[in-house]
């Protein structure tokens, strides 16, 4: 038994210390934030729910962007900058999205695309081998770039898309199923995005 | 032997619920601890109003502005129309309630009387619904068929919304003239 215990305690602990190295950063998203219904976009046959048709933003409405922060270098004392420490940290960061206040029947959907935005740094020695540890510096969106429903329970993100290393200008589509029940006008919500980094 | 397994599976499996599927408990994650970070963007979603109708089976056409025309001419010889449903999706602009208006785009001929009545509420959609009771004798001007109701959707086709039944008085034996229509209207 005292050997079950200590496989579960080495276990969690690797865990832990894995989860441990991964180094601070910061996410960035800019972007336009209106999400418009036009006439064209309205149920077209009496009787059907107006959630049979969709409405969707720009490409881009949403630009994400996560970098490591600087680093304090413990033998010079001078700070190493977000470029330098972001090439040599590579994890892989999963991205999570729900939404607050979001109206009443009314479906939020988010979605990117294989590989959207931009390495940071560009080129980096770890793109150059043969089988780098967490893969290549690759987007990978979550169920294969469908669009995927964002929960709005305040306290459940899903996950929307991962990469691997840090990445800039990656952009966010949304779509918007709007049920006849819905209440017309203009609504305002938050979008909250959550990155968690990882070894594994 | 099968004891760890099973041990080293749970502990794996419980992981994997934490941090390696799609969902992520947001308040129950430490990003201090993990890496990461948290934003929360301000976004606004119109949402415009839709008041459309129809009559199924689809007889008549759809005209712009929600006016639905049902062609009622040839049922005079032929026997009157019979399970006739109304259609509708409605989402009120602030807030505001709908009825349904029946009227005839002509007179109905002196000696005839024409009416309509709601005889059945479908079960489809989600939908307030509010009908008339009794019949509407029908003319040019325009009455309340479905009184006040708000948001929803009836379903759409025969069995959703409104079941219409006409009957006609017409002693006469008249025909109704050419080109002569009953019109819903929703607003």
């Amino acid at each position: 038994m005292k050997r079950y215990i200590l496989i579960i305690l080495f276990l969690n602990a690797s865990i832990s210390k894995a989860r441990s190295q991964i180094l601070p950063g910061t996410l960035n998203v800019t972007g336009a934030s209106s999400i418009t219904q036009t006439i064209d976009d309205l149920v077209k046959e009496a009787g059907e729910d107006d959630n049979v048709v969709s409405f969707e933003s720009e490409i881009d409405t949403n630009v994400v962007s996560y970098i490591l922060d600087p680093l304090l270098d413990p033998l010079t004392l001078g700070l190493i900058d977000s470029e330098a420490t972001c090439r040599a940290n590579i994890f892989r960061f999963s991205v999570y999205m729900h939404t607050n206040n979001a109206p009443q029947n009314v479906v939020i959907e988010a979605k990117t695309f294989f590989n959207a935005g931009d390495r940071y740094p560009g080129l980096i020695a770890y793109d150059l081998l043969l089988s780098p540890l967490l893969g290549p510096r690759n987007l990978y969106p979550w169920r294969g770039g469908g669009y995927i429903e964002l929960p709005n329970s305040g306290r459940r993100a899903v996950k929307v898309f991962e990469f691997i290393g840090c990445r800039t200008n990656i952009p966010v589509q949304f779509r918007v199923k709007a049920s006849s029940l819905a209440v017309s006008g203009t609504e305002n919500f938050e979008i909250v995005y959550t990155v968690l980094g990882s070894v594994l | 032997m099968k004891r760890i397994v099973i041990i080293l599976v749970i502990a794996l499996s419980s992981f994997n619920a934490a941090f390696g599927q799609d969902v992520l408990d947001v308040l129950g994650v430490n990003l201090l601890l993990f890496g990461g970070d948290r934003k929360a963007i301000s976004t606004t979603v119109d949402i415009l109003p839709v008041a459309i109708l129809d009559v199924e089976p689809e007889d008549g056409a759809l005209l712009s502005g929600g006016v639905v025309e049902q062609e009622a001419g040839m049922p005079v010889l032929t026997g009157l129309p019979e399970n006739l449903w109304i259609n509708f999706t409605y989402r009120a602009s602030n807030f505001q309630p709908a009825r349904i208006y029946v009227s005839t785009n002509q007179p109905v001929p002196a000696g005839m009387v024409l009416k309509v009545e709601i005889v059945q509420v479908g079960a489809n959609g989600s939908f307030p619904n509010n009908p008339r009771a009794g019949e509407v004798i029908l003319s040019q001007t325009e009455q309340v068929i479905v009184y006040d109701f708000a948001n929803g959707y009836t379903g759409d086709g025969v069995g959703s919304g409104y079941k219409l039944k006409y009957t006609l008085e017409n002693p006469n034996s008249q025909s109704l003239p050419v080109g002569f229509q009953v019109i819903y209207r929703i607003g």
